[in-house]
C-alpha cells in the first residue's frame, strides 16, 4: 500500500474560494501541496489521518492573490531610500514614511546624507512634486545638503531626476546650455532633467550604479517578502531579459524552499531582434517549475500617458501636448506578434493611449486571420484608454485586458487636469464595461511604479476614488466580488495559469491568503485597510 | 573630437542598407552604432572579431550594438579611437534627440543630421494619422534628407519632393536609386576657396568663421543663439564668457547648444556652417553685438 502523505485540514471564520460549486466553506484540505477539497468540518472524516489546523480559525481565507503585471524592479529599488508622498511598505514590513512638503523631503535628504559613508552617493527614487505645493526642488536645495557628494533623485513617474550641482559639473552640461530635457530658470539649470538621454549621463557620471541594476537573489528575495505580505502568491516578473545568468538565478532562488511565491518571468521583447527573442522563447518554453513559469512575451507598443508618451487617438491630449512615442512601429507589430504567437508562447502587449490598443487589436485581428490560435488569450496590458467598441473586438479576438486600476488614485486627477481630460479621465480603466462586453479582466499595480496590493488595487475600481476624493467614472465601480476575481482567477486566465491557481478547487495548488477581516462585510470604502495575516503556498504557511 | 553622424528615417526608408554599404567601403576606421544588430549584414569573411555586442572587420571598422544607454554606448566607443561615429537610429525613434548627445558626450563632434524617406512610400506614411507625426518629427531637424528608391517612385517623387521641402525647406535633398550614397555627400559639403568658380550649386552648405578672442556676453550669446535664422545649421568652436579666464567649446544645432568646458586652446574661433541663405554680414554685426563691454 502507497504511504499516505498528511491531509491538514485548514480551519477559518470563512472561506470563499472563488470556485463556483462550492462558493463558501469553513475548511480546506490540503495535501502534498494541493487543495483536496473546501466544505465543512465533515472534510475531516474524508480523509485518513486528517489534522485540522485552526490557527487560522478567526480569519478570513481567499485565493492567494494573483498579480498579474508588476516588476522585480519593485526588490531593487529598496536598495535605496524611498522620499515618495504616500507611506510604502518596505520589504522588511516596515513602513517607509512619505514626505507631504518639500521641506519634509529636504529634511529626510539631510538625514540620510549625514548616515552615508563619504564617497558614495546618495540615490534616492520615488520622489512625487506633483503633490507638493510651492516652488519646485532645485539644485541650491540638494547643493545646501552637501556641496560636495553626487545627490539624485528620481521620481515617481521614472521620467525626471533631480541632481546637485556637482552632477550637473560632472555631466558637463554648464549653465549656458540649452538642450531637450534639461530644465532651466532665469538663473541657468535648476537641476532637473527629463528624458533618458541627460538623466543616463547624469546617473552615469554621479556613480553607484543608479537604481535600476540587474536584478540579484537579495533583489528577488526582496520582492517576494513585498509579495507576500500583501498576500500575493503567484507575481508578475513582466519583463526581463531572460539571460542564462537570470534565469540561473530565478532557477536557484525560486527553488528555496522558503522563497514565498511562485513567480511568472516574461521575456521582454525589446531586449532582444526577434529572430533571437522568438530563439529565446522556444529555449524557455517548459523549462519552468511548480514555482517558476516561462511562456509569456511581452511587447511594449507605447509610453506612458502621464509621461506624454502614450499614443492617444483623437483629440489627443488635453493640454494639447504632442501625441506620444512607439516603440514597436505599427507596421511591424503584426510582423512580431506572429513571430512570437507561432512559438506557442503567449502575449501580453503595453498599450496605455488607445491608439496603441487600436494598433494592437488590428494586427492581432490580421495575424489570427491567417494563423489561427485557439486559446492564444493575447492580453493588453494597462489598456487605459479602450472604450466599449474596443472592448467589443477584444472579446472577439479572444483577448484580455490587465487594467492599471490603480492609476485611479494615483493620477485621475492628472489625467482629467492634463492628459485625457476631464471627459475622458472617468472612463480609464473602465472595468464594467469590459466585463459587460465579455472582456476577461485582471487589475494591477506595475510595481515599483505603484507599490503591490490586491486589496488595494480591489478599493480602487470597487470605489474610483482619486487622491482627492472624487469619484471618478461611479458606473464603471466593480463590486467586491468582481473585484477579487480581477486578483485571483482573472490574472491567473491571462497567464494561463488558471488551471493550476486562482481560486481553491480540488487539484490546484493549495495557495491561500489570509485576512483579519471579510472584505464582503466591511464597508467599500475599508477594502485598502484589511490586513494580511498570512499566505499559504503550497499548504505551507509562509513566513517573511 | 570624433565626428558624430546620425542617420535616421522610419522602417523601410533604406538605413540599414546605406550602413552596410558605407561599412563595406569604408577607407576610414568608422564605427558604426545599430538597436538592432542581427540586421548588420556584413560579409561573414570579413568579420575578424564578434561578440554579444560588437564585430570588429578587416578593414578597422568595428559595429556595435548601442544596448540601454546610448550615452555609455558612445563612451565606450570612443575607446577604440573610430575615426567617425555613425549612429543608426531605430525607425521610429527621434534622431534629433540622439543627436543632441554628441553635443554634451565629451569627445565628439555633431556632424549633420542625415534623414532617409522613402520616395515612394512618404506620401502614403503621411497620411496615416497613427505615424505622421513621427515622421514630421524625424524630418524637421534634419540638415540632409536622402530621398530612396526614386528609381521606382514615378510620380510621387514629385509629391515627395515637395512634402520635404514643405517640412524642412533648409535640408539638403539627395536622391538615390539604392542607398548608394558616398560618405563624403553625407558631410557639410562647402565650397573650397579656390574652387569658388566651380559648380557651386553642388555644394549647398556655406561656412563662415568668427574670429575673435574677446569674451562674449553670457547673456547676450545667448539671445543671440536662441534668435538665430533658419539658415544656420551649426556652430562649433571655442570662445570665452564674461570675466571667466577659461575657454568654453560650444556645439549649436537647431535652436539647441551645449558649452562644455575646454582646455589647451589654441585659438577662439567659432565656425558657423549654414545654407545658402545665410547672411555673413548680418552674423558679423549680431556675433560683435554679443561681445562683453
Amino acid at each position: 500500500m502507497r504511504a499516505m502523505t498528511a491531509t491538514r485540514v485548514y480551519r477559518a471564520r470563512r472561506v470563499v474560494t472563488m470556485d463556483a460549486t462550492q462558493p463558501e466553506a469553513t475548511h480546506v484540505a490540503v495535501r502534498d501541496g494541493r487543495i483536496l477539497g473546501a466544505g465543512g468540518p465533515e472534510l475531516l472524516g474524508f480523509y485518513h489521518g486528517a489534522v485540522e489546523d485552526g490557527r487560522f480559525a478567526d480569519k478570513v481565507m481567499l485565493p492567494g492573490f494573483v498579480e498579474g503585471h508588476s516588476h522585480a524592479a519593485e526588490g531593487m529599488v529598496w536598495h535605496h531610500p524611498y522620499l515618495g508622498y504616500f507611506d510604502r511598505m518596505a520589504p522588511d514590513g516596515g513602513i517607509a514614511p512619505g514626505v507631504t512638503t518639500l521641506a519634509d523631503a529636504l529634511a529626510r535628504l539631510r538625514a540620510l546624507e549625514a548616515e552615508l559613508p563619504e564617497g558614495e552617493p546618495l540615490l534616492v527614487w520615488g520622489f512625487d512634486p506633483i503633490y507638493h505645493e510651492g516652488p519646485r526642488l532645485h539644485r541650491r536645495d540638494l547643493d545646501a545638503i552637501s556641496a560636495t557628494r553626487p545627490i539624485v533623485v528620481s521620481h515617481a513617474s521614472g521620467h525626471i531626476i533631480n541632481v546637485s550641482s556637482v552632477v550637473l559639473e560632472r555631466t558637463g552640461f554648464s549653465a549656458d546650455s540649452n538642450l531637450d530635457g534639461l530644465l532651466r530658470d532665469e538663473n541657468g539649470l535648476t537641476g532637473e532633467l527629463m528624458g533618458p538621454p541627460a538623466m543616463q549621463r547624469a546617473t552615469r557620471v554621479a556613480g553607484g550604479g543608479g537604481l535600476m541594476q540587474r536584478i540579484d537573489r537579495e533583489g528577488l528575495r526582496a520582492f517576494s517578502r513585498q509579495a507576500a505580505r500583501v498576500g500575493i502568491t503567484t507575481a508578475t516578473d513582466l519583463q526581463r531579459k531572460l539571460d542564462a545568468e537570470t534565469v540561473d538565478m530565478m532557477r536557484r532562488v525560486t527553488a528555496e524552499a522558503d522563497f514565498p511565491m511562485r513567480l511568472v518571468a516574461a521575456l521582454g521583447a525589446r531586449e532582444y531582434g526577434v529572430a533571437d527573442g522568438v530563439a529565446r522563447t522556444n529555449e524557455l518554453l517548459g523549462t519552468g517549475s511548480d514555482k517558476l513559469h516561462f511562456g509569456i512575451v511581452k511587447l511594449t507598443l507605447d509610453g506612458s500617458i502621464q509621461g506624454f508618451t502614450g499614443r492617444l487617438r483623437w483629440p489627443g491630449y488635453h493640454n494639447g501636448a504632442p501625441n506620444g512615442m512607439w516603440y514597436i512601429a505599427p507596421s511591424e507589430l503584426e510582423g512580431i506578434v506572429e513571430a512570437y504567437l507561432r512559438t506557442g508562447a503567449q502575449i501580453h502587449i503595453h498599450t496605455n493611449g488607445d491608439e496603441a490598443s487600436e494598433t494592437a487589436i488590428d494586427a492581432l485581428e490580421n495575424v489570427l486571420a491567417r494563423c489561427p490560435r485557439p486559446e492564444h488569450r493575447t492580453t493588453l496590458q494597462h489598456c487605459q484608454m479602450a472604450d466599449a467598441a474596443q472592448f467589443r473586438r477584444m472579446a472577439g479576438l479572444g483577448m484580455a485586458a490587465n487594467l492599471f486600476a490603480n492609476h485611479i488614485y494615483y493620477w485621475g486627477e492628472q489625467h482629467a487636469a492634463l492628459t485625457a481630460g476631464p471627459v475622458r479621465a472617468p472612463r480609464m480603466n473602465a472595468a464594467a464595461t469590459a466585463r459587460r462586453e465579455g472582456v476577461p479582466v485582471a487589475i494591477h499595480s506595475d510595481a515599483p511604479v505603484t507599490p503591490l496590493g490586491p486589496l488595494f488595487s480591489m478599493w480602487c475600481v470597487v470605489n474610483r476614488l482619486t487622491s482627492r476624493g472624487r469619484v471618478f467614472g461611479a458606473g464603471e465601480r466593480l463590486t467586491a466580488m468582481e473585484a477579487l476575481h480581477a486578483v485571483t482567477l482573472g490574472p491567473a486566465w491571462t497567464l494561463k495559469l488558471d488551471h493550476a491557481i486562482g481560486s481553491i478547487a480540488p487539484g490546484k495548488f493549495a495557495d491561500l491568503v489570509v485576512l483579519e477581516e471579510d472584505p464582503f462585510l466591511v464597508p467599500a470604502e475599508r477594502l485598502r485597510e484589511i490586513g494580511v495575516h498570512a499566505t499559504v503556498l503550497g499548504g505551507e504557511v509562509c513566513h517573511w | 573630437m570624433i565626428r558624430l553622424l546620425v542617420i535616421g528615417g522610419f522602417l523601410g526608408a533604406g538605413k540599414t542598407t546605406l550602413v552596410n554599404r558605407l561599412l563595406a567601403r569604408a577607407d576610414r576606421r568608422i564605427a558604426v552604432l545599430v538597436n538592432d544588430f542581427g540586421s548588420v549584414a556584413v560579409d561573414a569573411a570579413l568579420i575578424t572579431a564578434a561578440d554579444a555586442t560588437s564585430m570588429t572587420l578587416a578593414n578597422g571598422c568595428v559595429c556595435c550594438s548601442i544596448g540601454d544607454d546610448f550615452g555609455a554606448a558612445l563612451e565606450s566607443v570612443a575607446e577604440r579611437r573610430p575615426e567617425l561615429v555613425v549612429v543608426e537610429a531605430s525607425g521610429i525613434a527621434d534622431p534629433w534627440r540622439i543627436a543632441q548627445l554628441a553635443l554634451i558626450e565629451p569627445g565628439f563632434e555633431l556632424g549633420p543630421l542625415v534623414v532617409l524617406a522613402d520616395a515612394e512610400a512618404l506620401p502614403r506614411l503621411l497620411a496615416d494619422g497613427a505615424i505622421a507625426d513621427i515622421l514630421r518629427g524625424q524630418l524637421g531637424f534634419a540638415d540632409i534628407v536622402v530621398l530612396t528608391k526614386t528609381d521606382i517612385a514615378g510620380a510621387t517623387l514629385t509629391e515627395s519632393r515637395a512634402l520635404v521641402h514643405a517640412i524642412r525647406p533648409q535640408a539638403q535633398v539627395i536622391e538615390t536609386r539604392d542607398g548608394d550614397v558616398a560618405l563624403e555627400a553625407l558631410d557639410f559639403a562647402v565650397p573650397h576657396a579656390r574652387a569658388r568658380f566651380l559648380a557651386e550649386a553642388s555644394h549647398p552648405f556655406r561656412t563662415w568663421t568668427w574670429r575673435d578672442r574677446r569674451p562674449f556676453d553670457r547673456g547676450a550669446l545667448r539671445a543671440l543663439l536662441a534668435s538665430l535664422p533658419a539658415a544656420v545649421l551649426r556652430i562649433k568652436g571655442f570662445c570665452g564668457l564674461d570675466d571667466d579666464a577659461g575657454d568654453w567649446l560650444l556645439q549649436y544645432a537647431a535652436e539647441r547648444w551645449a558649452f562644455t568646458r575646454a582646455e589647451a586652446v589654441a585659438e577662439r574661433a567659432l565656425v558657423v556652417i549654414g545654407t545658402e541663405a545665410m547672411d555673413k554680414a548680418a552674423l558679423e554685426a549680431d556675433f560683435a553685438a554679443a561681445l562683453r563691454r
